[in-house]
């Protein structure tokens, strides 16, 4: 087997020399992390794919709120070095201006993916022919699901009623709760220095 | 010669004897529908091949929904899904009878904070039988099937019925949790 | 000629799962074929991110029920990943057993399930008893028949319990023996090998372009392209297996290399029965704190070797008790989704299932 870990060291050095690397990031001897700006990706993308790394695995994003921008991921394999590459990027996060262009010159198998982005965050993937199109859910009527601010508890209470079990803990003698009483306990042993806990 | 005297039947009551046959032979040879909803229809196919045989107890599958006596819900219901199982619901013939196998059809199970499973089965289609588990085993689901053989037989399998009186309950409820129920062919639109 | 809207829908005895696949037909001739997935979809990865990672693992295996032990091994892998905690020796071993067990029973049941499309339903009558017998054995290791919830981030919950090995070794036996039986219901029975010889062709251009892994990749494309062989996990280097691959791959290509995959799996458990030694099959986590475990920041793309192809997830940590962002990729993504849309089109109606069979689609996975 090949010493991948001077395949590691090779890719981020052949990517640093033609491209701007934000930041590189290696997991394990057969993962590597590239952070790149938005408008190097398509270059990358075709660099890579012309050495080797034919295969996209997956394409992603997530939702970084605080700090105000989606992360969009892609990832590569290939098979003769067997090289996992991440390649990250940030978009604004604002509704209107939250795209990219499409890669599906470069990879065809990513037009599912961009569809399934689009309706789980609401990015746009201008090129893409059918991407506002819900491939998923099916007339879904409120934010785009995977957003930090969508709240499913809160809409799954809305729209689709529970079962309610009677309550069957009530005291019917008349006699102190318990429960009641192991609650003040517990309360009482929380304020301790130790909090309970033997040391 | 002794004579035997006759006592006619209303018609009240023929109609109640024609019924109890007819229940005999139906709960001897119950079609049950192939539709694999969820995941728990994974245990499905040890209970129709030769392992757990279900045969031997009169039921085989059967493809169409008009010939079929019972549907199977297996687990969970997502509302896409719940779009074309009240199609198929009601597109069967009666009296037709409701299984609803898993916890997710009693009050959620697992999913039970998801934005696309409905929370209780019983709000949009009539439910005989409930069958307990996640998932549950193929001997339950056996016993399951005997239970509404012998509902069938004390004639408390009535869930068609119920739909029938109260149908606007079940439609406002099915509209409220799937907005319409209209399968629109999204790909060709 | 007039063309008809097909639904080769939800509810149809040939379907493997509830998906449903639109056609426009013309006498016979697919000439427009779109999947439609979505009606088993739950909602994963936002619960996911609701429930603490220990949690998570009474969800996980819930991905995809045909074989779901692959779910809760990608995710204890990504898990170990960021937070560097080395599983012991026994713990890798038994893994791999149930790894392997799973892949067996998702190629049984894939290779029984050509009884639907093709009418020869007695193969599907041997292969869910073999299963059965398979989910005995599962049950005995780890307490239930379908959804284990026994690979958790730190090595395995138990050990395998006494005299396991007896058990596994008569089922190995046993279906060694009956393996040219299997070859004669399907691949040499005359009335099947016509509907199966020559049809829905894979060309090797086109793997590429829809990105098929698995078993349709290395059937068209004759090159050992296998997850465990290239970037071996566990201790896949330390046993000896072969890939099958092919040249010409139509659908009695890929049902062979199905069966090859199932006596190259009994041999790898083989193996691993006779290499394991004794010892400890667990580390604790935050000793002993399981439920308040955090995992320090990372994002980490897993990925192993399932019975379709190269099944993986994308977890994403900010250093908290439950994780940030989790993505699923299904091993049948391509295949179910684009290779639906441009490959179909030009076959016949009746090889429609027959690719869904064969390939592998598994419709929990594309929908999570």
């Amino acid at each position: 087997m090949m010493n991948s870990m001077n395949n590691v060291e090779e890719i981020i050095a052949a990517v640093e020399a033609n491209f701007d690397l934000l930041s590189s990031d290696v997991i394990d001897k057969y993962q590597v992390g590239l952070d790149v700006n938005k408008n190097e990706i398509h270059r990358l993308l075709i660099f890579l794919k012309t050495n080797g790394w034919i295969q996209l695995s997956y394409l992603t994003a997530v939702d970084w709120i605080e700090e105000n921008e989606f992360e969009l991921v892609y990832i590569v394999f290939n098979w003769d070095k067997a090289v996992h590459i991440q390649i990250r990027t940030r978009i604004e996060r604002d509704v209107e201006k939250a795209s990219i262009e499409t890669i599906m010159p470069i990879y065809p198998g990513c037009k599912y993916y961009e569809r399934e982005v689009h309706e789980f965050f609401g990015i746009k993937f201008p090129g893409n022919p059918d991407y506002h199109k819900q491939l998923i859910l099916e007339q879904f009527d409120d934010l785009p699901p995977l957003r930090k601010d969508f709240d499913p508890l809160a809409y799954a209470e809305r729209k689709f009623p529970k079962r309610d079990y009677p309550d069957k803990f009530t005291n019917l003698e008349g006699k102190e709760s318990e429960q009641a009483k192991r609650d003040v306990t517990h309360e009482r042993v929380s304020k301790l220095r130790t909090g309970g806990t033997k040391k | 010669m002794k004579s035997t005297k006759f006592t006619k039947f209303t018609e009240k009551e023929a109609d109640a004897k024609w019924w109890e046959i007819g229940n005999y032979f139906r709960r001897n040879s119950i079609w049950m529908l192939m539709y694999c909803t969820g995941c728990g229809a994974i245990e499905l196919p040890p209970a129709m091949t030769s392992a757990y045989d279900m045969e031997r107890l009169g039921m085989g599958p059967m493809a169409t929904p008009r010939q079929a006596d019972v549907l199977l819900v297996t687990g969970y219901l997502s509302v896409k899904t719940l779009r074309r199982i009240i199609y198929t619901y009601e597109q069967m013939s009666e009296p037709k009878y409701v299984v609803g196998f898993g916890s997710c059809t009693i009050n959620g199970g697992v999913y039970f904070d998801s934005y696309a499973v409905i929370n209780r089965l019983d709000y949009y289609i009539p439910v005989d039988v409930y069958v307990a588990g996640c998932m549950p085993n193929t001997e339950a689901i056996l016993n399951g099937f005997v239970d509404l053989m012998g509902m069938m037989k004390n004639k408390t399998a009535n869930g068609w019925v119920k739909y029938h009186e109260n149908y606007e309950w079940y439609k406002a409820n099915q509209i409220q949790a799937v907005g319409e129920v209209h399968v629109h062919d999204e790909f060709h639109e | 000629m007039k063309e008809i809207k097909l639904f080769l829908g939800p509810q149809h005895p040939g379907m493997h799962g509830n998906a449903s696949v639109h056609m426009y037909i013309d006498a016979d001739i697919i000439k427009k074929a779109y999947m439609l997935p979505g009606m088993l979809h739950r909602g994963f990865e936002k619960g996911m991110e609701r429930h603490s990672w220990v949690n998570n693992i009474g969800l996980i295996p819930r991905v995809c029920v045909v074989e779901p032990d692959i779910n809760e091994f990608v995710f204890a892998q990504a898990a170990e990943m960021m937070a560097g905690i080395e599983v012991p020796e026994r713990g890798q071993y038994i893994r791999m057993i149930i790894l392997e067990m799973a892949r067996i029973i998702a190629h049984i049941m894939a290779y029984g399930g050509v009884g639907g499309p093709t009418g020869n339903y007695t193969v599907m009558y041997h292969a869910q008893e073999d299963r059965n017998r398979m989910l005995y054995i599962f049950e005995k290791i780890t307490g239930h028949r379908v959804y284990h919830m026994y690979i958790v981030p730190g090595g395995v919950r138990k050990d395998l319990p006494v005299g396991i090995e007896d058990d596994l070794n008569e089922f190995m036996d046993d279906f060694e023996k009956r393996y040219d039986d299997y070859r004669a219901l399907v691949l040499e029975n005359p009335s099947v090998l016509k509907r199966i010889t020559k049809t829905i062709p894979l060309p090797a251009e086109v793997v590429w372009e829809l990105g098929v892994t698995g078993i349709g990749m290395r059937s068209a494309v004759n090159k050992p392209y296998d997850l465990r062989k290239v970037k071996p996990y566990l201790k896949y280097d330390k046993v000896e297996f072969d890939v099958p691959m092919m040249d010409y791959s139509d659908a009695k290509a890929r049902l062979e290399c199905k069966l090859i995959e199932i006596s190259q799996s009994i041999r790898i458990i083989r193996q691993c029965l006779a290499q394991m030694k004794p010892g400890p099959v667990r580390v604790p986590l935050d000793h002993g704190q399981a439920m308040r475990w955090r995992v320090p920041k990372g994002q980490v793309y897993s990925s192993c070797e399932s019975a379709r192809g190269e099944f993986g997830y994308f977890v994403v940590s900010n250093g908290g008790t439950n994780p940030y962002r989790v993505g699923v990729r299904g091993a049948s993504y391509p295949q179910g989704l684009l290779g639906i849309e441009k490959y179909l089109p030009g076959t016949r109606l009746d090889d429609a299932s027959l690719w869904v069979d064969t390939m592998g689609v598994c419709a929990p996975e594309i929908d999570r």
